[in-house]
């Protein structure tokens, strides 16, 4: 997927995470992120977002995420989510029914 | 709890405007843009505002403090904002928030006793500076205007010629704001045009950063007389730190201010406080035309009233090539009624 602009989900309140996900044309993916929990667990939220956005194919992206102490699939979830936005794409699948 | 997104209209501006009042605000006269508002009963309890690029006229319950109802409001007006397209945002509030506001993602860029400068990039004004061009080696002190040019008359070119003569390298900033009659973009491409020929001289925009003091948010201060004079102070700190110290700049150059006293108070400022931050203030006299200085003012008074020979004197012939388009584009415009 590509982003072609910028896209927000989340919020900045305790628990949840809000996620910006900006166009970074062939700029690889920069991640600034502001986190209430940075000490303990900066390095694992950016490999959260790293790999989220990978697994959505998008090389290309400026994130910028304000944490205030989200759980892994919330982080994941929004991610998806700013993702999905900035890129303009609807087809998502949320819920895999079997 | 109730939410309530939009402009605020009739009665629900006035509980918004006297909540701002018990929490020690100024409320605004007119409603923002963009509000949001957090009310328990038809009571607020939390509220913040979006005007262009602006956060302002945060205020929460001293009984809910505390409790993120300060990161709900701002959520809400970020998102505001990027569904405007701005992904770059200021506010503006006391020293005494920093870390509140540090909390929800923004950084300081300047602070002065009573005010804090505040924007949601990491080195946001570190980056733009940088990017902006460099005089080449030896050139000798650089100097700096700062104009909003709305529009560029004569008096502005004979102001960059002399600012320009007096220094090695010479930035001339426009004002990127976008408040003005003319919109940034023609002021910033007519003051491009009209100093192409000019040498040693790079015209550069403000960006979000050297914002028109009047546009400083104020609504916090408690000295609400002296107001205006707190925002020049913190936006002379701001082109101190952030534009001058980077840039090499040792030189400001102004107009003399015959006509407004809020711009005479600004560069009586200027003088006092740039040479604390070795920036030193060199005040140049006013072009005149007709007896009377050249201003911008008085162009756009005469454009208004579709008087172009009378203005074609005070402004350079590229700023008259563009006005005479808009008056006959407006002209036919009105033309069918």
């Amino acid at each position: 997927m590509k982003v072609v602009k910028a896209a927000v989900s989340g919020t900045m309140e305790s628990s949840d995470i809000m996620v910006t996900v900006a166009p970074n044309e062939g700029g690889g993916l920069a991640i600034d992120l502001n986190s209430t929990v940075e000490k303990q667990f900066g390095a694992a939220i950016r490999a959260a977002i790293a790999e989220t956005l990978e697994q959505l194919g998008i090389r290309d992206a400026r994130v910028t995420a304000v944490d205030k102490g989200a759980l892994d699939c919330v982080i994941r979830a929004r991610v998806k989510a700013s993702a999905f936005r900035a890129c303009e794409r609807e087809d998502y699948v949320w819920e895999v029914r079997t | 709890m109730e939410l309530e997104l939009g402009p605020l209209r009739g009665r629900r501006f006035q509980a918004v405007q006297e909540f701002l009042a018990q929490n020690g605000l100024t409320p605004p006269e007119a409603p923002p843009a963009f509000t949001v508002t957090l009310l328990e009963e038809g009571r607020p309890l939390a509220t913040g505002s979006l005007d262009g690029g602006v956060i302002q006229y945060v205020a929460v319950d001293s009984g809910c403090q505390g409790g993120g109802l300060c990161a709900a409001v701002v959520s809400h007006l970020t998102r505001q904002a990027l569904q405007e397209g701005r992904e770059h945002l200021m506010l503006c509030t006391k020293p005494e928030n920093r870390a509140l506001f540090v909390g929800l993602g923004f950084y300081p860029v300047t602070e002065t006793a009573g005010m804090l400068l505040m924007e949601n990039r990491r080195n946001g004004a570190a980056d733009f500076v940088a990017a902006l061009p460099k005089p080449p080696p030896g050139a000798g002190p650089a100097g700096a205007v700062v104009a909003n040019c709305n529009p560029f008359t004569r008096g502005h070119l004979w102001l960059a010629e002399q600012a320009a003569a007096r220094c090695g390298f010479l930035y001339f900033f426009l004002v990127s704001e976008d408040r003005s009659f003319f919109p940034a973009d023609v002021r910033l491409e007519l003051a491009r045009q009209n100093l192409a020929d000019l040498p040693h001289t790079a015209v550069c925009p403000t960006g979000d950063y050297l914002i028109s003091a009047a546009t400083f948010p104020t609504y916090f201060l408690k000295d609400q007389a002296n107001a205006a004079f707190h925002s020049a102070e913190l936006d002379l700190k701001l082109f101190a730190e952030r534009f001058a110290a980077p840039l090499g700049i040792t030189l400001r150059f102004v107009g003399e201010e015959p006509l407004c006293p809020v711009t005479r108070a600004y560069n009586r400022q200027m003088m006092d406080l740039l040479p604390g931050w070795g920036v030193r203030t060199v005040v140049l006299p006013r072009l005149e035309e007709g007896g009377a200085v050249i201003s911008a003012s008085r162009v756009r008074a005469l454009f208004q009233r579709g008087e172009l020979e009378t203005l074609r004197p005070l402004v350079p012939g590229p700023t008259y090539q563009y006005l005479l388009e808009e008056y006959r584009h407006g002209a036919s415009g009105h033309s069918g009624n």
